[in-house]
């Protein structure tokens, strides 16, 4: 993992150095059950697998110092995203395989490969991880105006929340109301009139 | 249906000819989540009862804790508020869904969502009512508005809509399709998406469901699926 990473990097930038050994297993963690959940020919199988990719998900997420991203990554993709797959499968019929893995299609598997390769070719303009050069962190107009500001404007600390609920908190207010019309949807879809 | 038991709660009996529990008879402990009213089976685990009594109170204050001090520590409404509903979902898994339904009316589910919703919308519309712009903060006539404005938001509006949307979501999709439609009355429910035409003859639009029934058996006051061909299997329970 190592090494991919080094290769991808800019020449003479010390990527290498950056990748400890807890994210490169974190990485190898996250791409393995990535291709176990689409590889699995068992659903239930595969969706167990997708809630521990999206564990290792959390975790690197926790990893990159994004907390509030694994929380939420934690909760609601491993946790009730699993739960809701869950019991849709309770709902269907669950085949009985031989196999334990799909046969890779080989088309399917071709594109998703040039979309990786074409992916990767962009790896040697993106800044290091934690880079302090990097213009989404540097920039002063943005990133460092809201550290800087938050807690004079709004007198929290949480910077992540502050943008979520004051400064962009009009947008934050169509996503509530889409989850709330999620719901809705989901009565509607089932011919149901009330969450029962 | 020949499929094997999709062990939500893993059931140790096995039930390799049952469609989700409804070729089994009955359980007569006459418990709430008994098989024939829950749909999927449920077992009563020595191991899983304790553990989620242990582990749901600590669950419960972390999820009451990531929404309250959203502002202070990573986390807030959304996240909070997914944990208390995951708390919701593990009590269901332990104790059955239905009993947990019985438990968390439909009311305090629905409540939760449009309280939500109602308190979101409520906060960001005070300030445009004393002139200014919706969600302006510095105009809630409250000490520290901007900090406050933005908790009540998080706590009493993203918190509640997402816990109890996620509930919802839980409880609706426990329960499946319903060819009836109409209010929850639990034994007219036929949960199964083949069951047949729209049995209830009060519900027009149940008969232009998804579901499409055979011609011709739109107009008999049939409640059950047992004359309707395609989907006998739980026609062992009536």
């Amino acid at each position: 993992m190592t090494g991919a990473l080094a290769a991808l990097g800019p020449a003479g930038a010390p990527v290498v150095a950056q990748v400890t050994a807890i994210e490169a297993s974190l990485f190898a963690f996250v791409v393995l059950t990535a291709l176990f959940t689409a590889l699995a020919r068992d659903v239930l199988a595969a969706v167990i697998i997708f809630g521990a990719y999206s564990l290792g998900m959390a975790a690197l997420y926790t990893f990159y110092r994004a907390p509030d991203v694994a929380m939420t990554e934690a909760a609601i993709s491993a946790g009730v995203t699993t739960v809701l797959l869950l019991l849709t499968l309770a709902k269907t019929t669950r085949i009985d395989h031989e196999a334990a893995f799909e046969s890779v299609n080989l088309p399917a598997a071709g594109a998703a490969g040039l979309l990786f390769g074409g992916l990767m070719l962009t790896m040697g303009d993106i800044p290091a991880v934690g880079s302090p050069d990097a213009p989404i962190w540097s920039n002063p107009d943005v990133t460092q105006w809201y550290i800087a500001e938050t807690y004079a404007e709004t007198h929290v600390e949480n910077t992540v929340m502050a943008v979520l609920a004051a400064f962009r908190g009009f947008d934050t207010f169509g996503e509530a109301v889409v989850v709330f019309a999620a719901g809705i949807a989901a009565l509607i879809v089932l011919h149901r009139e009330v969450f029962a | 249906m020949s499929g094997s038991d999709p062990d939500v709660d893993a059931d140790a009996e096995g039930d390799p000819g049952g469609g989700f529990g409804r070729d089994r008879p009955p359980r007569s402990d006459g418990r709430l989540d008994s098989d024939r009213r829950q749909g999927t089976p449920y077992t009563e685990s020595q191991v899983i009862m304790p553990t989620v009594k242990i582990v749901a109170p600590f669950a419960f204050t972390y999820g009451l804790f990531v929404t309250f001090h959203g502002g202070g520590s990573p986390g807030g409404g959304f996240q909070g508020g997914a944990i208390v509903a995951a708390v919701v979902f593990m009590i269901a898994f332990a104790f059955g869904i239905e009993a947990t339904r019985q438990w968390l009316a439909n009311t305090v589910v629905v409540a939760l969502a449009v309280g939500g919703a109602l308190v979101f919308a409520g906060i960001g519309l005070v300030p445009v009512a004393l002139g200014g712009a919706f969600l302006q903060y510095e105009l809630l006539p409250i000490p520290d508005p901007v900090k406050y404005g933005m908790e009540g938001v998080e706590i009493l509006g993203i918190g509640t809509i997402v816990a109890g949307v996620l509930m919802g979501l839980f409880f609706v999709l426990a329960k499946g399709f319903s060819d009836a439609g109409g209010f929850a009355d639990a034994d007219a429910f036929d949960d199964e998406v083949g069951d047949g035409p729209g049995v209830n003859g009060d519900d027009p639009a149940s008969d232009g469901g998804a579901a499409a029934p055979p011609p011709g058996v739109t107009d008999d006051g049939r409640t059950g699926s047992d004359a309707s061909g395609p989907a006998a299997t739980d026609g062992g329970e009536r």
